[in-house]
Formats: C-alpha cells, sequence, structure tokens
C-alpha cells in the first residue's frame, strides 16, 4: 500500500530581500518592505511530504525519528535563530525569497537523504514552506519547479 | 474535480508490533509503544472526484458522504481502544497509515454514482498526517 505522510516542522530567521544585480531602487520596488536594510524575521514552517509503501511489519511509510533528524541536521538546526543573508552560504549569493528557501531546504534534503535512510526509505515528495499564512511555496518531486502561492504580494 | 469533507473522532491506541522486540517497539514508535495506549483527537479528510451532476451542481451528495462517513467510521471509531473494538487493529499495528487505509477500505464501496473516492488524509495531531489514495 503506497501512502503520503506529511510532518509539519517550524524555525524562526531573519532575512533582506535585496539583489546585486538590481539598482537599490528597482530592489525597492520589487521587494517592498522586505528590501529593509535592516532585515526582518518570520516563523518559517516547513512541511515535508514522503511517499512510500507500508512496512507490513511496523505498519509505517518512514521512520519518524530518521525524518526528524533528517530535517533537524539539514535545515532546522542551521537555520534556527540565523540570519540567513549572513549565515547560511548558499544566501550569500542568492536572495533568500520563500521559493529560494524551499529551494534550499530541497536541495539538503536530497543530498542527505540516502545517508538519512541507509536502509532504504520513502521517496521525498514534496517541500512544502511557509513564510506567512499568506505566502507558501510548494516544490514538488515530479515537477521539479516552484509554484508560489502568493496571495498578495512577494516574498515580504 | 475533487471535493472533500471533514470529519472528527476521538479515540486511543497503542503502537507495537507483536513481531517486535520491546526494545524494538520503544525505538520504533517512541511514547506511542505506551502498554497502557494513549489517544488523539484525529481529523479526517475524505475527498471524491468526479463531475458535477448537470442538474444538481454536485458530483456527491455530501449529506450523503457524512451519512456513510458516520455509519461506516465514525460510529465504529470515535471514543474506542482502536486495538481491541475497532477490526482488524487486534492483528494490525493502529498506526496514522493502517487507520488511513482501514478507513478507505470502510468508506470506498459505498461511494458511487459520479463520484469515486480519491483520497484518506487523516491527522494524528497538526503536524503530522497522512494522505492514502487507494493505491497499491
Amino acid at each position: 500500500m503506497t501512502v503520503r505522510l506529511s510532518k509539519r516542522y517550524g524555525f524562526a530567521a531573519s532575512h533582506r530581500l535585496h539583489s546585486p544585480a538590481l539598482t537599490d531602487e528597482e530592489n525597492r520596488e520589487t521587494y517592498g518592505k522586505c528590501n529593509n536594510p535592516y532585515g526582518h524575521g518570520h516563523n518559517y514552517e516547513v512541511e515535508l511530504t514522503v511517499r512510500g509503501t507500508v512496512d507490513p511489519v511496523t505498519g509505517r511509510v518512514v521512520d519518524l525519528a530518521l525524518l526528524d533528524d533528517v530535517a533537524e541536521k539539514q535545515f532546522l538546526a542551521p537555520f534556527r535563530h540565523r540570519n540567513l543573508n549572513e549565515e547560511v552560504p548558499a544566501f550569500r549569493t542568492t536572495v533568500p525569497t520563500t521559493e529560494n528557501l524551499g529551494l534550499e531546504v530541497d536541495r539538503r534534503l536530497r543530498e542527505a537523504w540516502p545517508g538519512a535512510f541507509p536502509k532504504g526509505g520513502p521517496c521525498l515528495e514534496m517541500v512544502r514552506i511557509r513564510e506567512t499564512d499568506r505566502n507558501i511555496c510548494e516544490i514538488s518531486a515530479k515537477a521539479e519547479k516552484a509554484v508560489l502561492r502568493a496571495e498578495e504580494k512577494p516574498g515580504t | 474535480m475533487v471535493i472533500s469533507k471533514r470529519v472528527e473522532f476521538s479515540a486511543s491506541h497503542i503502537c507495537r508490533s507483536a513481531q517486535l522486540t520491546d526494545a524494538e517497539n520503544e525505538r520504533v514508535y517512541g511514547p506511542a509503544a505506551n502498554p497502557l495506549g494513549h489517544g488523539h483527537n484525529y481529523v479526517v479528510d475524505v475527498a471524491v472526484e468526479g463531475e458535477p451532476d448537470p442538474v444538481t451542481g454536485m458530483i456527491l451528495d455530501l449529506k450523503r458522504l457524512r451519512e456513510i462517513l458516520e455509519d461506516k467510521v465514525l460510529s465504529v471509531y470515535d471514543h474506542r481502544l482502536l486495538n481491541r473494538e475497532v477490526e482488524p487493529f487486534e492483528t494490525v499495528v493502529p498506526t496514522l497509515e493502517n487507520i488511513a487505509i482501514d478507513i478507505w477500505n470502510r468508506v470506498a464501496p459505498h461511494i458511487g454514482g459520479r463520484a469515486r473516492l480519491y483520497s484518506v488524509k487523516v491527522f494524528e495531531t497538526s503536524e503530522l498526517s497522512v494522505d492514502y489514495r487507494g493505491e497499491p
């Protein structure tokens, strides 16, 4: 039996949206308040969806202790209470928008996945990152492209 | 097109497999392996797929879906110790995965007409859910 299991995690972090490829004026226009030079923060939520078959002995699709462990090591500990622009290497060169943050979480998890589940594990089907209740980005394994659900405006 | 209905039940369960040692059970299920049991307020989203009837504008009468869920799931699961009182959990570990599959099996035969059961998604807490779509 193939099932999908989703688990939600949270971390708080600060960021500033500013692209060196844009002028100061263009940055202000593009990112609005999120361009504030002093930065600002969010309580991010990351939901991971894994897909696989249910183990007939345990009745589980994934060892939750291993899932929690890979989440903690790959993005919770490195991002929790950090200034993302200054303290996460990827965001020295890319803008820490919800999209790029989701892609970075996805990249880190995919790299660590085989080592995290040495006896074989489920596949990572989706990473869903919520910056606020109105700004959510999904990265699905099938589409391999990000879908931004912004009801009001891009990356705040 | 997919439409879903949400229902809730409260139940207790014990996650221990007779095929595992005590130490393995503690490791696999953590606190859920407590032999005296514990409980949750489960939330179930049941989604059906189909095209709306041109006259009624409905894929399936949601009152009818509610009745099916009440009769086939809630009356069986609500305020029960799943391991003792709900088939098949005397022999199958009542993990969230197995609960979603069992609810699918109970509901699917009763969904007919224009509608097909699409998904049973069960939340054990707001952080943890399992979605079963009838796939082998």
